[in-house]
């Protein structure tokens, strides 16, 4: 028994003190409420079923975003990765996106995916600006690596904050040359990325305190947008 | 910078137009004489469009349609950090496009 | 002339597609032809309608390509590109097919494939229509025409951003009862212009345009067959007359109007398919107009003669142009929320009006519809073909 808790022990990375992301409301374009909230790991397993379609779909990389996606959340759920955290965007209880990443160091954040489920809402973005700002403001960093299979998300970003380089850094996902948000770079443009109200209605809390899965047969036609005609 | 903006006039009416076309839009004259598109002028309307070609590495572009002086129209680059319908602009020219031949040269605007 | 009908009209959903360019074309045209049921009737040409296969699927002669699908031969085929009124144009080349007296049934399908480029592979592409030295080279876009449009038009008419907020609400609202429609969400006044979390969700495209002033890239296509009156007598099922076509254009570059906000094209279009038609605007009970852009669906309704120079944004504060209204404009979603598939939207537009004058749109139904008009809007303005259709008893 002791050997086995020191072994696992051994296995599981030292964790660093890591702040609650305080849960927020943005209203979208549609006027429905999206909570934003931090996932719990006994919540993995939800999560798993809302990527797990995805694994083989290779448009835009939702293959490799959501099987690399898949591995991060197992990952976290058993202690197999440094600081790692979780944030969900949760529309009346259902699941509309997610975002990952971890703590590096105290100073440096590493972003790691973004998976819409709702499309056309920007869900994306919004969860994205609430990724960088649980980095930034609410865990204090200076900076956060990012990078992106898809070109296009990546471009999005690299853009829209705008990322600088720091090709020196290999990211995690790939070791591909990283890019990094800093954290004044954030707050120029957090007036127009970051949005959302705290705190939340008892009742709204209430409403994503479980997580709820679109059907399982329109998440792939979400997700990828398809249509089949 | 050697490179200018060229429009037409027409040696028949004498109306100058840019961009050229085969034949004068005013009188229907078929000979032109080269004329610089250049000087002073105001803004007639500009946008910050967001929706760029790929080779632009840049958030957004701010566009303008300029009336000259002379009463010529053009598109180009507005590079004024406060920009107003009717404000006085000249015309330079830089660096508008990269594109895959190199860079292209074009009208840009800057306040007076 | 000879009197030209519309016997059936059909289309694909708009939006994202997997099937390939001339998949999505015959499945449209099959539903027309179906839908128009000509019995042993055949058919004596087709006229294909698309802008961007050459350059995005690789794939040219388009009206042969469709003959073989669907086995018409020995039909004439053509294939038309005309910028983003290539549909309408199409129909026109079929209507002037009937109305010679060298065809009596003529297949018209407009198809756009554009969703296998990226967003801003798309972008440019369509950007290719604008002036190459005087444009182009700027890094214009349409989206920056449109900004640059409404601007100036804006100023001068007194609209406001809400006025383009009203035209995407009804435009999403009018969607989400369209089966066919690439957009099914509603949204609100709040959530794209009045909350502070607006900004985020409707980020600027080309101010004053933002996000949810613009139309999405669509895959899809859309399909109608035009008859001759003698076929027409001959087939079951309410009578559409293609009453009348109109078509002008303007100069290449935007800057080169004299008064840019003036939709000239628009006006002698409109003009010369209600001379055809003999009718006038205020005869017509539903529209669909070419909002590619919000502003564009005010600036056309007052350009077709709808509603006064300056005032088309406040007969959509009336209430006029939404389902229910004294014109309802853009019934089907429109560009703007039904989806733009370029080479497909003049057809589909007809499509959608064919189906109101026979009465078969279930919820987004315009009551005891008879009379319709069409903006088709190329360029940016510099090529418009308008139509008018009548139902007859």
């Amino acid at each position: 028994m002791g050997n086995i808790s020191d072994l696992e022990a051994l296995l599981r990375p030292p964790a660093m003190e890591m702040p609650d992301y305080p849960p927020k409301a943005i209203t979208l374009a549609s006027g429905e409420v999206m909570v934003v909230r931090q996932v719990a790991r006994e919540e993995v397993p939800t999560l798993l079923e809302a990527i797990y379609p995805l694994l083989l779909v290779e448009r835009d990389f939702y293959d490799v975003v959501g099987a690399r996606l898949f591995g991060e959340l197992l990952a976290y759920k058993r202690f197999r990765v440094k600081d790692e955290y979780v944030l969900a965007g949760l529309i009346d209880g259902v699941l509309a996106g997610m975002v990952n990443g971890r703590l590096v160091n105290e100073k440096t954040g590493m972003s790691y995916h973004t998976l819409t489920i709702r499309r056309g809402l920007r869900v994306g973005s919004h969860l994205f600006a609430a990724k960088m700002e649980y980095h930034i403001e609410h865990c204090q960093q200076e900076e956060v690596l990012i990078v992106a299979e898809s070109p296009i998300g990546f471009r999005r970003w690299m853009i829209e904050y705008p990322l600088e380089k720091r090709f020196e850094v290999q990211h995690e996902l790939g070791g591909v040359p990283s890019w990094v948000l800093p954290k004044d770079t954030y707050y120029a443009a957090k007036p127009r990325l970051v949005s959302g109200r705290r705190p939340i209605s008892e009742e709204l809390m209430k409403s994503a305190q479980t997580i709820l899965l679109p059907r399982q047969e329109t998440v792939v036609r979400q997700v990828a947008g398809e249509k089949e005609g | 910078m050697s490179m200018k903006v060229t429009g037409m006039k027409c040696s028949s009416c004498g109306t100058v137009s840019y961009p050229t076309h085969a034949v004068c839009p005013s009188c229907r004259n078929e000979t032109f004489e080269t004329v610089v598109i250049e000087g002073e002028g105001k803004v007639l309307t500009y946008t910050d469009v967001y929706a760029l070609a790929v080779e632009y590495e840049t958030r957004y572009l701010r566009l303008a349609i300029v009336e000259l002086d002379d009463g010529v129209r053009v598109t180009g680059h507005l590079l004024a950090d406060k920009p107003k319908l009717g404000m006085r602009v000249k015309t330079t020219i830089g660096t508008v496009r990269e594109m895959a031949e190199g860079a292209i040269q074009g009208l840009q605007f800057v306040a007076v | 002339m000879k009197s030209v009908y519309i016997a059936g009209a059909g289309m694909t959903r708009f939006g994202r597609s997997e099937w390939p360019l001339m998949q999505l074309a015959s499945v449209a045209s099959l539903a027309a032809l179906k839908h128009a049921n000509l019995g042993g009737v055949p058919v004596d040409g087709v006229v294909v309608a698309n802008m961007g296969a050459a350059r995005i699927n690789r794939q040219t002669a388009l009206g042969s390509a469709l003959v073989d699908q669907l086995a018409l031969y020995p039909a004439a085929a053509e294939s038309v590109e005309n910028g983003p009124a290539s549909g309408a144009s199409a129909v026109k080349v079929g209507f002037q097919a009937i109305a010679s007296g060298m065809a009596d049934v003529v297949l018209v399908t407009g198809v756009e494939r554009m969703r296998v480029v990226n967003g801003m592979e798309g972008t440019d592409f369509v950007a290719s229509l604008s002036h190459p030295i005087a444009e182009y080279i700027y890094g214009v876009t349409l989206p920056s025409l449109a900004g640059l449009f409404a601007r100036l038009f804006m100023e001068k008419h007194g609209v406001e951003r809400k006025h383009l907020a009203m035209v995407a609400i009804k435009n999403h609202a009018n969607a989400a009862k369209n089966p066919y429609a690439h957009i099914q969400q509603t949204i609100t006044m709040e959530g794209i212009l009045t909350l502070p979390e607006a900004v985020v969700n409707n980020p600027p495209i080309a101010e004053p345009l933002h996000m949810f002033d613009c139309c999405p890239v669509s895959d899809g296509a859309a399909s109608l067959v035009l008859v001759s009156q003698e076929v027409a007598a001959k087939l079951k099922g309410p009578k559409v007359r293609l009453a009348g076509m109109g078509q002008a254009t303007d100069t290449h570059t935007v800057h080169e109007r004299k008064d840019p906000t003036d939709l000239k094209s628009v006006r002698i279009a409109a003009e010369q398919a209600f001379r055809r038609a003999g009718l006038k605007p205020e005869d017509v009970d539903v529209a669909e107009l070419h909002d590619a852009f919000t502003i564009l669906e005010i600036a056309e309704s007052e350009a077709s003669g709808f509603f006064p120079r300056g005032e088309g944004h406040k007969a959509l504060e009336r209430g006029d142009t939404q389902l229910g209204g004294r014109l309802p404009i853009n019934p089907s979603g429109g560009l703007k929320a039904k989806g733009h598939p370029v080479g497909a939207t003049g057809v589909a537009q007809l499509v959608e009006l064919t189906w109101q004058l026979r009465g078969e749109c279930g919820e987004r139904q315009v009551k005891d519809a008879k009379i319709a008009y069409a903006c088709n809007f190329g360029g940016f303005g510099n090529n418009v073909v308008a139509s008018v259709l009548q139902r007859e008893a």
